[in-house]
Order: C-alpha cells, then sequence, then structure tokens
C-alpha cells in the first residue's frame, strides 16, 4: 500500500476493491438526497428531485395499479392479476417485444456482412451503399419512415433498422475479411464447398466476435426504440416516460430509467454468458 | 507428369513488380520436392499459384493435366499458420475434411451422418496415435496444444482426404530444434506410407536436404527481376551425413550470389 | 443544486453591474413570437434602461421553456393557463400571470378523414401530443358532443408534436389527429380531411399567458416589479405596432415571422385564428370577468382528472388559483397561481 499506491504496480487488496468500486454509487445517491433534501426543505411539493419515499411510492403504484388506460382491475384481484395490468408490466413488455423483434432482425444483417464479405460480388453490390447509409442520421428521416410504413411497430423497427443495422452489417463484413485466408484456402483443400466455408468455417469463426459487437450495440437499439416510443406511441417505458416528463413525474421515471438499466445490464449479461456456453474456444481479448 | 509449371509470371503492386518470371518446372507424382529461397523470393506466391488461390499473369499450371482456377481436394494444404480451425476441436479438426465433402449442409441432419462420423472418428484416433498426441488431445481446441502437436494435428487433418498433392508451407520454422527433427521423421514416414506428393517450402537448407528427393532455389538475378529457379537438384536416395555440409554450402551460395 | 449556483451566480455578476438582471423564455407560437421582435427591434432593451434592469431573452422548445421555468433557471416564461397550472403552480412554484396575450380562437383542431363524425371516433386511432391542451380540447369536443363516456375508447397514439403532421398525413390508417397551427393548417391541405372541432368553439378556454415567479416579484428590492413593469410595457409597445393598419404593421409582422422562421402570409393566417388581447384594456377586461373563473374551473377538474396536478395531489382545490378580485378557486393556504391585472391596468392607464 504504501510503495505502489496510486502507480500502476499497485495491488489493491479485496476490501479495498469492493469499497472503491461502489464507492462513486454511494457518493452519488448521498449527493441526490442532499440535494432532494434541500430542495423538500425549500419547496416541499418540488418535483424535480423526489425522495426515495415518493419515489417508492410511484414505483409501488406504477407496479400495483392498473395503467390508466387500462380496464380497471377487479377490487379484489390478486398479486398477480394486478400485476399484469400494471403500467410497468405492459410498459416493459410492449417495449420488449420490439426490443427482441429488431435483434432478430440484426440477423439477416449478420449474414449479408458475412457474405458480402465472402463472396466479391455480394461485396461491390452492397459495399458503397451500406457504407453511405452508415452515415445517414436515422432519426432525421423520420417523416420519411412515417409515409413510407406508417406509425405503427413497422415504422419503429425500421428506425432501429436503419440506425443500427449498417453498424452490424459494416462490422461482420470488417469480422469477415479478417479471418486469415489460409483458414478459406485450406477449407477448400479439404473439400468444402462455397457454403460450407461461409457458414461452417467463417460464421462459426466470427459468431462470438459478432455477439460481441452485437452487445456494444444494444444501448443504441434501445436509444433508437426510445426515440420512436417517445414520438408516437401508445405503451412502452419511453412513452410512458415522455408522458410523465410532460408533468414532471419524475418520481416514476427515476426508477423508470434504473429499470430499463438493469433490463439492458440483463441482456448484457445472458448474451455473454451465452457467448461463453456457445464458444468455449473464445477468449476475449 | 502430375504437375507441370510452364512459363510462369507474377508481378505485384503498381507500378507492378516482378516475383515469379519465367518458372518452369515438372514434378512427378510421388517426389518429395523442397523449396529454398531468401525471404520475400516468392515460394509462397508458387505454393499460391499451384493450390490455385492464385493466378499467373503468364503461363499455365496443369495439375495432373488440367488448369484448376479454385483449391480442392486434391492439394492438402499445411500454411505456417493459422492451419486449424479455432473454433473446432482436434478430433472435429481431423475429420472435417471428410464430413464436409460427403455430407452438404443439410445433409448433416440424417441418420447417415451420424453413422459415418463415427467410421471417420475411429479413423482420426488412428491418426492422432500415429502423430502421437494421446486420446485424451482430441477434445481439446487448437490454442490449447503447443505449436508443434498444432502442426502435427494440421498434417493429420490435411492427410484425412488423402489429398494426391501436399503443400507445406514453412509448416516447421516455428519449432525447436528437436520438435523439428520429430516432425521430420514424422512427414518423412509418412510421405513413404502413403506415396502422397509433396511440395515442401523451408528456408532450412539442411532440413531440406534431410527431407527432400529434390530440392530447388528460387533466387532472383538482379533486384528488379522476378525469381527463377537458379538450382534444381536430386538429392542421392540416402543423403549421408558427411555430404550435406558441402551440399549446404553449396546451395546457399547459389540462393546468396544470384540475390545481388 | 445548479439554479442555486446560476442565481448565486446572477446574483454575483448582477451585484458587479450593479443592475439587476432577469430571463425571459419563450417558444414559437403565434402568440408569443412578438417576444422575437420586442427583443430584437430594441423595444425591449427601452423599457429596461427606463427601469435600471437588464432583461435577456431566450427562446426554447415548448417543454424545455417549463422545465426551465420549473427549475427557476428562467425568471418569466410564456405558456398556456392549463400548463401554468400543471407545470409550476402544481410542482410548488407559486407563479403568476402577468399578461394575457391572447387566446386560441380556432388555432388548435381535430382533424378527421374520410368525413368522420364525432360519434365514429371511438375504437378510431387518434394522433396527439397527450396530456396537453390537445387532449383538453378533445375532451370538450367529446363532452360538448354529449359523447363524455366514449372517450376513452379512442384509441389515442402520442405523438410528438414535431412529428405529427408526417405521421398523420403518412398513415391512412389515423383516422382523427388533434393539434394546433402551424401543424394544423398542412395537414387541412391534405384530400378528404375535414375539422371536426375547433378551438373557437371553446374561446377563451386556452389562454396564453406571461407568467412570472411570484418570488421573483417579491424581491425584496423591488426589482421583480419592474420587471413585470418593463415587460408590460414592451409587450403593449410590440402590439400596438403589430396591430397598425397597412404597410408599416405587415413589416412588423414580417419582422416577427421571421423570428419562428415563418412567412408573412402564414402568420397573418394563424393571427387569424388567435383572438389577441392587442390593447391593455382589452386584456385587462378579459382577466376581470367572470368568464375567467369558470373556463379554469374546466381546466382544472381536467388537469386533476388525468394526474396533471401529480400523484399526490389528492384534491383539485389543492392547487388554488387567486382571480384580480380576491376570489380563490381551492383551498387558501394552497394559492398556487395568481391573475394579477395590475400591470395590464398601469399599462391601459398609461402609468408604465
Ligand atoms: N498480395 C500481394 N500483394 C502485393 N505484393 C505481394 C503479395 N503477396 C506477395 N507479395 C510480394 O511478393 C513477394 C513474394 O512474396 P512471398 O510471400 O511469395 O515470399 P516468400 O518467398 O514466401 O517469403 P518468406 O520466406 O518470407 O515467406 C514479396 O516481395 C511480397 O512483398
Ligand atoms: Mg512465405
Amino acid at each position: 500500500m504504501s510503495v505502489g499506491f496510486l502507480l500502476i504496480h499497485a495491488r489493491p487488496q479485496r476490501a479495498w476493491s469492493a469499497i472503491l468500486s461502489w464507492f462513486l454509487f454511494a457518493a452519488g445517491l448521498a449527493a441526490y438526497l442532499w440535494v432532494a433534501q434541500a430542495r423538500h426543505r425549500e419547496n416541499p411539493e418540488d418535483r424535480v428531485t423526489p425522495t426515495l419515499a415518493q419515489m417508492a411510492t410511484g414505483m409501488y403504484n406504477a407496479v400495483m395499479q392498473p395503467a390508466e388506460e387500462d380496464e380497471a382491475a377487479p377490487p379484489a384481484a390478486n398479486f398477480y392479476d394486478r400485476l399484469s395490468h400494471s403500467m410497468l408490466w405492459r410498459d416493459t413488455r410492449a417495449t420488449s417485444r420490439r426490443f427482441l423483434l429488431s435483434l432478430a432482425l440484426l440477423i439477416p444483417a449478420v449474414l449479408l456482412g458475412l457474405h458480402m464479405g465472402l463472396f466479391p460480388y455480394v461485396g461491390v453490390f452492397f459495399l458503397r451503399f451500406v457504407l453511405f447509409f452508415d452515415k445517414i442520421v436515422a432519426l432525421s428521416l423520420l417523416p420519411i419512415l412515417f409515409i413510407a410504413f406508417g406509425i405503427d411497430e413497422l415504422s419503429k423497427i425500421m428506425l432501429i433498422v436503419i440506425g443500427v443495422t449498417p453498424t452490424i452489417i459494416l462490422d461482420s463484413f470488417n469480422l469477415t475479411r479478417g479471418v486469415p485466408p489460409e483458414q478459406i484456402v485450406k477449407a477448400f483443400t479439404l473439400g468444402a464447398g462455397d457454403f460450407d466455408v461461409a457458414y461452417r468455417v467463417v460464421l462459426k469463426q466470427v459468431a462470438p466476435r459478432v455477439l460481441n459487437s452485437i452487445r456494444l450495440n444494444l444501448k443504441a437499439v434501445m436509444l433508437f426504440l426510445f426515440a420512436g416510443e417517445m414520438i408516437a406511441s401508445t405503451d412502452g417505458l419511453a412513452y410512458r416516460i415522455a408522458l410523465l416528463r410532460r408533468h414532471m413525474g419524475m418520481d416514476v421515471i427515476i426508477p423508470y430509467v434504473l429499470w430499463v438499466a438493469l433490463l439492458l445490464f440483463l441482456v448484457d449479461f445472458a448474451m455473454r454468458t451465452v457467448n461463453r456456453k456457445l464458444h468455449p474456444w473464445f477468449h476475449e481479448a | 507428369m502430375l504437375i507441370h509449371i510452364e512459363d510462369v509470371f507474377v508481378a505485384y503492386g503498381s507500378p507492378p513488380r516482378a516475383v515469379l518470371a519465367g518458372i518452369n518446372l515438372e514434378i512427378e507424382e510421388g517426389e518429395f520436392v523442397c523449396v529454398l529461397g531468401q525471404t520475400g523470393c516468392g515460394k509462397s506466391t508458387l505454393l499460391r499459384l499451384i493450390l490455385g488461390s492464385e493466378h499467373p499473369m503468364r503461363g499455365r499450371i496443369l495439375v495432373d493435366g488440367r488448369e484448376h482456377h479454385q483449391p480442392d481436394r486434391t492439394r492438402g494444404y499445411v500454411p505456417q499458420k493459422y492451419s486449424l480451425f479455432p473454433d473446432k476441436t482436434v478430433l472435429d479438426n481431423i475429420t472435417f475434411g471428410c464430413e464436409v465433402s460427403e455430407f452438404g449442409l443439410f445433409a448433416r441432419l440424417t441418420p447417415a451422418f451420424y453413422r459415418r462420423r463415427k467410421q471417420l472418428r475411429a479413423e482420426a484416433f488412428d491418426y492422432l496415435q500415429r502423430i502421437g498426441l494421446r486420446s485424451c488431445d482430441a477434445k481439446k481446441y487448437p490454442d490449447q496444444l503447443s505449436g508443434g502437436m498444432q502442426q502435427r494435428v494440421a498434417i493429420a487433418q490435411a492427410l484425412m482426404t488423402k489429398p494426391r498433392i501436399l503443400l507445406m508451407d514453412e509448416a516447421f520454422s516455428a519449432l525447436d530444434p528437436g520438435t523439428r527433427r520429430g516432425m521430420q521423421q514424422l512427414v518423412r514416414d509418412l510421405w513413404k506410407a502413403t506415396g502422397t506428393t509433396i511440395l515442401f517450402v523451408t528456408h532450412n537448407t539442411d532440413e531440406a536436404l534431410r527431407l527432400g528427393t529434390r530440392v530447388i532455389v528460387l533466387a532472383k538475378e538482379s533486384v528488379d527481376q522476378g525469381s527463377r529457379i537458379a538450382m534444381d537438384l536430386s538429392v542421392p536416395a540416402p543423403c549421408g551425413d558427411e555430404e550435406i555440409p558441402s551440399l549446404v554450402r553449396r546451395l546457399e551460395l547459389v540462393s546468396e550470389s544470384c540475390a545481388l | 443544486m445548479l439554479w442555486r449556483f446560476s442565481t448565486l451566480l446572477l446574483l454575483a455578476a448582477s451585484a458587479f453591474a450593479q443592475k439587476p438582471s432577469f430571463t425571459v423564455g419563450w417558444s414559437v407560437y403565434a402568440g408569443w413570437t412578438p417576444y422575437h421582435y420586442m427583443n430584437k427591434s430594441g423595444i425591449l432593451r427601452k423599457w429596461a434602461d427606463k427601469y435600471g434592469i437588464t432583461i435577456k431573452v431566450q427562446r426554447f422548445d415548448y417543454a424545455p421553456s417549463l422545465d426551465a421555468f420549473v427549475a427557476r433557471n428562467i425568471d418569466a416564461c410564456t405558456m398556456t393557463n392549463m400548463e401554468a397550472l400543471d407545470m409550476p403552480a402544481a410542482s410548488g412554484v407559486p407563479t403568476t400571470a402577468i399578461l394575457i396575450g391572447d387566446y386560441s380562437n380556432g388555432n388548435d383542431a381535430l382533424l378527421v378523414r374520410n368525413g368522420l363524425q364525432l360519434k365514429d371516433l371511438p375504437g378510431k386511432k387518434m394522433l396527439l401530443v397527450e396530456k396537453t391542451v390537445s387532449e383538453y380540447l378533445f375532451d370538450r369536443a367529446m363532452t360538448l358532443g354529449g359523447l363524455r363516456e366514449q372517450i376513452k375508447r379512442v384509441r389515442m397514439i402520442n405523438t410528438s408534436d414535431s412529428d405529427i403532421a408526417t405521421a398523420f398525413i403518412g398513415d391512412a390508417n389515423a383516422s382523427a389527429v388533434v393539434t394546433w397551427k402551424p401543424m394544423v393548417s398542412q395537414i387541412a391541405k391534405q384530400k378528404g380531411v375535414t375539422s371536426l372541432f375547433n378551438s373557437s368553439q371553446i374561446p377563451g378556454e386556452i389562454l396564453d399567458l406571461t407568467v412570472v415567479r411570484t418570488d421573483v416579484l417579491s424581491r425584496p428590492d423591488g426589482a421583480g416589479q419592474k420587471f413585470a413593469k418593463a415587460l408590460a410595457g414592451a409587450w403593449f409597445e410590440t402590439l400596438a405596432q403589430m396591430s397598425t393598419p397597412g404597410a408599416a404593421g405587415d413589416k412588423v409582422l414580417a419582422a416577427i415571422a421571421e423570428g419562428s422562421q415563418d412567412s408573412l402570409a402564414s402568420y397573418k393566417e394563424q393571427l387569424g385564428t388567435t383572438k389577441m388581447f392587442y390593447t391593455p384594456k382589452e386584456a385587462a377586461g378579459f382577466g376581470a370577468s367572470p368568464e375567467l373563473k369558470q373556463k379554469m374551473a374546466l381546466v382544472r377538474q381536467f388537469c386533476f382528472d388525468h394526474g396533471l396536478l401529480g400523484a399526490n395531489t389528492k384534491s383539485v382545490d389543492d392547487v388554488a388559483i387567486r382571480y384580480p378580485d380576491g376570489s380563490i378557486q381551492g383551498k387558501p393556504d394552497r394559492v398556487r397561481l395568481v391573475y394579477d391585472l395590475g400591470y395590464m391596468q398601469l399599462a391601459a392607464q398609461g402609468k408604465l
């Protein structure tokens, strides 16, 4: 502790690591509470920084009360009934559905990148266009999306597709290009055909890296999804945040934001675990 | 005549710089040809030409009387690096060639495939023993093996599909002298047992003389000219230890004097 | 924390400059764009100098302007009567309306496709910015049409105002849309789109105000009062210029329209459906009329029913309003929104 403290060769003890790694969380929470308390002393009706108790009630209502646009659940309903009619559950379900659908749409993107990297004609056909498309700021295309795809689910999914798929396509294209040519030649000398090479050799090799690249893009997917939901929607987590924002319902917004962060973390964690289980040979650099 | 190379010319870059110029070469079935030459003289290029992954700008290359436009089963390949598929176990790497050439993408779902795979695995275990690996290595992934073991598996993998020609590019250059000696013995034995024609690229003159029945030296006559075959030497059948030093000196002299 | 810091900074700066400084925020809307001209033409500067203060003008998008006001980053702001109630007032920031600029007299409208009627709307898709005057307008339309029970059955889709025009035009499945000008004009140009209801049928219910934080007005050094007076003076001078008939007035209107990148013709069209109170007399007169109380009663009930006053507000009376005659709607100890005609009256008497 004395010699190497704060230097590259420092070896923090376990206890210190634990304390230090949680320190900023604690500091953030304390700062928030302090500000919230100060503001509430000055203005007991302040809505910008709700206290923990207010957030707890806000969240309790979000979890246990039926959503405003839902039919009121019978008063005697049990816990699960009430949960399934609640704001939080409905919003989470709607957003997750869109989220998973967009993730599924990334699979063709990966395959396109793979083919572009392997088959020269596919490459020249798409590459320039995808490179161009990658630079388009998808949000600015919204009016066109609305006209082309309506304002329902499709336009929201398309927003994500336009916003995220070029990155994924280019990423899997580059990863495919990164496979040593020796491997491809070798596969051919062993009697593999073009599609064996594409799917059994190259795709299997780039799969873990592609999964990682999708993991890095999860936030972008969520960002576009939120933008779509905030602009036109009837349900979803971002829809609720947009609505509550209009009258500063921070007591629900803050827990909602934390909930979204937790969900994203869980998705990321699940993908990492799957990646590790599926590709035991792969070691992250 | 198994391989027939006729007045081949290759250049790279712009403006084009000749790498190989006026290469003429005939290789008979069953020969063990070692290719020597200084770095950058085009040895790997020559192998790639025979593989068919690259094409000459002039001249032609016939393998078994035919021009080939892409690599296929008749020519096996053991590159210096990246020879094994990192996502497959040792066993799967060895059986990969047979599986993939006998079963299409969807035929793998049939029971016939699983029956055949059983046989192939038995065969692969045979190879494992011959190249001196233990059966517990079969379940390992390539990056869990040492460099020497990896090259052995790569050779087994290439031999499983029984190619008529085996092309090896500096396959042993990353190995220590002891392992190297063992590997040379292994290749020599396998060559004798299978009768495969082998083209073996190496930097090591001594190794070339010990292994090959024939040694070819590629060298440039001047800086801006492509390499040509500067020497083509038939190695006397049992190359005795006492002849080797003088031959080595002779070969290295050729290789160096041309490079000036 | 930020606002505290910024007020501190402001205080420090003003102590240094010996001149109290105030900021007024506005957003693009026919009745508020005059602020752009007021600032650019030097009218505001003139009035600020007269009272020995500095006034800064800042343009916002509508929602952020409300946030900035609630967070006390700005001292005065333009907003509707409904937002004055559900944003600052309901967030415990006591607010005083010092200027009644206009009321929407057709600016907000409910438009439908294929000649639908109000009674056809249940079950149909409708685009609007929920929890705003748009929803209020729709609520009123259905109530006046005797269809109050059916409101919940209309499928409302919350659509951002910046995209609502293209969203409605692009989606043939959306049967109805509630929005305001200039989007209304764009949408109304489409074939087969008709207007079912507009704000001229509920005159005086959607008011456009300039509000100041009550604690700014009651600053001990009296600078807040000066600020309100300067604003009122500058405002009515601008409006007088605007309403000059002929070319001189058009020139002013064109300069105002520029503030929202609009054309003179389009701006005039919007003014046609906006009942501007051009003179302080008119404005104060409207503020003093008993109508104001009735209309605010409708608005505050709507806000309460839709939870806009906050989840913790148990009764509609918890956010009370005080009127110029001294009467109070709601609990007397919970007055949060005040209509103060004083500044408009001073302007009317020429005493500013
Ligand atoms: N794709 C390419 N593009 C441009 N130049 C190339 C390409 N491939 C090879 N070369 C050039 O051709 C020459 C011969 O390359 P090659 O790899 O055949 O050499 P080598 O004899 O195998 O050398 P080493 O012993 O170092 O492996 C080198 O100068 C190299 O720079
Ligand atoms: Mg080489």
